[in-house]
């Protein structure tokens, strides 16, 4: 399995626009926020100390989130690929079992999430720091790296019983682009999920995307949220955090039930439709 | 007996593609499946590799059946469409494969030398030529030294010089190795190089035979002649087989009795041809028409 990873993670890399376009979600939130979002919120958040901080972080934590959901689904593109390619068979006839190839498909996918998760960090806070001269706070590094580790888990398996039927390249196409582009809507990183409508926040509920980003969220701005917020009234705390989407699920614990709720339930689904989509993707003229 | 297969068909949605086929192949043998576009011959190797199963029938390789990991291990694949990674180099490509195997036998830098890989090790797949990439495949293929492969349509669309080449080593594979081929072609010629030739139509095996056999029994050797006096002709081909198209002649006859017959026809001939039967003739004979 070993020999598979290496090469599906060599695939993905191999490819520069592959991997930019991957990041194209990510970047499109980042852009967005940079041109008009940051002084929108700003204005919004006046009275809070440090908005600007605080808001750098807020934009992150989403991102962050849109990045795990695309660049997995890119890196599991190469399971579609591979089908209508017929590279599929010929894995096939080699030792590996069909069971291994798609766990090494879902494995490489999981790794190029952290990867790509781990750039995409370094590069806002790189900017950031630069730009709005946002600290380096070392301690939330290890709480971090286990979200995008977990996050980068569950859209894999996501991505997975997603493609579980797709056979061609152009309908994978189509696919991405519209996960792409919800991606962004549904972690609330162009725009706030306080400021949607109910129906929209009700549906956004139902996807585990705006918990994994309040998840990363409430890792990230801890510290600043105590700073800025050291003398304010509770219920402002907490209109602050659902407005912004940092809570979903009124407290950190229940998110994260959330989260595991939802990937025991894709990981059953995955598992259910194996035996059929094996039938259905190999057998082919 | 390596292969041998009993009863095979195979219907996709109701239509037939494949209809009872019945095979056996020896060890060492190189087999052809010679047969039309969409006569069913991929799909009848791709049962046989065990990408697809059958519908009914029975696929038995040394006691073992195509969907167990040690069939795997005895049979190597060239597909007809490059199933290699455009974008990793030949030797990552090759590599890759190769831990794919359990049982991995490292002869790869002998494969690469006699298939003059040596120069294009460190290129991309991707931007190779057509004879390029086939050889890589091919190689591809031997990587864990399988008893059998399966060659579907291994040079078509290829140049002169690289269809002997892979010929060439193959045929050295078979008398080193006991490799035992089996290969499906709509290419006459490379179907003369076979030991034994299986003719699919319509998914039906129309005809079995060794080379020789069906080239005796379906093909004709034809002298043609272009006589200078038609009259006296017809008086010494009176006990031949023969037709008449225009200024031409075509007469049935064997090699060693058209040098006698030439000898009696000199004085009334301007020129002559003679033509081996091949197996267009017999594809001819058998089907109605031609390969296309």
């Amino acid at each position: 399995m070993k020999g598979l990873i290496t090469r599906n993670l060599r695939l993905f890399f191999a490819s520069k626009s592959g991997i930019f376009f991957s990041l194209m979600g990510a970047l499109i939130s980042f852009v967005l926020y940079l041109v008009f979002l940051k002084q929108m919120m700003t204005q919004n958040w006046q009275s809070v100390p440090d908005s600007k901080n605080l808001l750098d972080l807020w934009l992150m934590g989403g991102t962050l989130t849109v990045t795990a959901i695309t660049t997995t689904g890119n890196a599991l593109g190469l399971m579609v690929k591979d089908r209508e390619s017929n590279r599929l068979a010929d894995l096939i006839l080699t030792d590996q079992s069909y069971l291994k190839i798609h766990s090494a498909y879902l494995l490489s996918a999981w790794l190029v999430g952290i990867i790509m998760q781990l750039a995409m960090y370094l590069i806002m806070q790189a900017y950031f720091m630069i730009q709005d001269g946002i600290g380096f706070e070392s301690s939330i590094l290890l709480p971090l790296l286990v979200v995008m580790i977990f996050s980068s888990l569950i859209w894999s398996v996501f991505n997975m019983l997603l493609f579980s039927f797709v056979k061609k390249v152009d309908t994978l196409g189509k696919i991405s682009t519209i996960i792409g582009t919800a991606s962004g809507f549904f972690a609330g990183v162009y725009m706030p999920i306080g400021n949607l409508p109910n129906f929209a926040k009700w549906l956004m509920k139902l996807t585990p995307v705006p918990y994994d980003s309040a998840i990363f969220r409430q890792v990230m701005m801890k510290n600043q949220l105590n700073d800025s917020f050291k003398n304010a009234p509770t219920e402002i705390i907490t209109k602050f955090k659902t407005e912004m989407g940092i809570v979903i699920g009124q407290n950190f614990n229940n998110d994260l039930k959330f989260m595991g709720l939802a990937l025991v339930i894709l990981a059953i689904l995955v598992i259910i439709l194996y035996r059929y989509n094996q039938r259905v993707v190999v057998n082919k003229v | 007996m390596l292969l041998t297969v009993k009863d095979l068909t195979k219907k996709f949605n109701h239509k037939i593609v494949v209809n009872n086929i019945n095979l056996s192949i020896n060890q060492g043998d190189l087999v052809a499946f010679l047969g039309p576009n969409g006569a069913g011959k991929s799909t009848t190797i791709n049962m046989l590799t065990g990408i697809i199963p059958p519908t009914t029938g029975i696929i038995k390789l040394d006691g073992l059946q195509p969907s167990s990991t040690q069939y795997h291990q005895k049979i190597g694949v060239v597909f007809q469409n490059s199933v290699l990674d455009n974008e990793l180099t030949v030797k990552e490509n090759l590599l890759s494969r190769q831990k794919m195997y359990r049982n991995s036998v490292d002869k790869l830098d002998d494969w690469i030398d006699k298939f003059a890989l040596q120069s294009i090790l460190n290129q991309k797949y991707g931007v190779l030529s057509g004879g390029q990439k086939r050889r890589v495949d091919i190689v591809r293929a031997l990587i864990h030294d399988p008893e059998l492969l399966f060659l579907d349509e291994p040079t078509t669309g290829l140049d002169i010089q690289t269809r002997k080449l892979i010929w060439k080593v193959l045929s050295d594979l078979r008398k080193e190795t006991k490799l035992t081929i089996v290969l499906t072609t709509h290419y006459l010629e490379e179907a003369e190089l076979a030991d034994f030739v299986y003719v699919i139509d319509h998914g039906q095996v129309i005809a079995a035979d060794t080379v020789n056999n069906l080239k005796q029994n379906f093909a004709q050797d034809v002298l043609t002649i272009y006589p200078s006096d038609m009259m006296k002709i017809s008086q010494i081909l009176s006990d031949y087989k023969y037709q008449i198209d225009g200024q031409q002649v075509a007469i049935f006859v064997q090699q060693y009795q058209a040098i006698d017959l030439l000898n009696k026809l000199k004085p009334v001939i301007n020129s002559f041809e003679y033509r081996r039967g091949n197996m267009d003739d017999i594809f001819l004979n058998l089907t109605g028409k031609g390969v296309e």
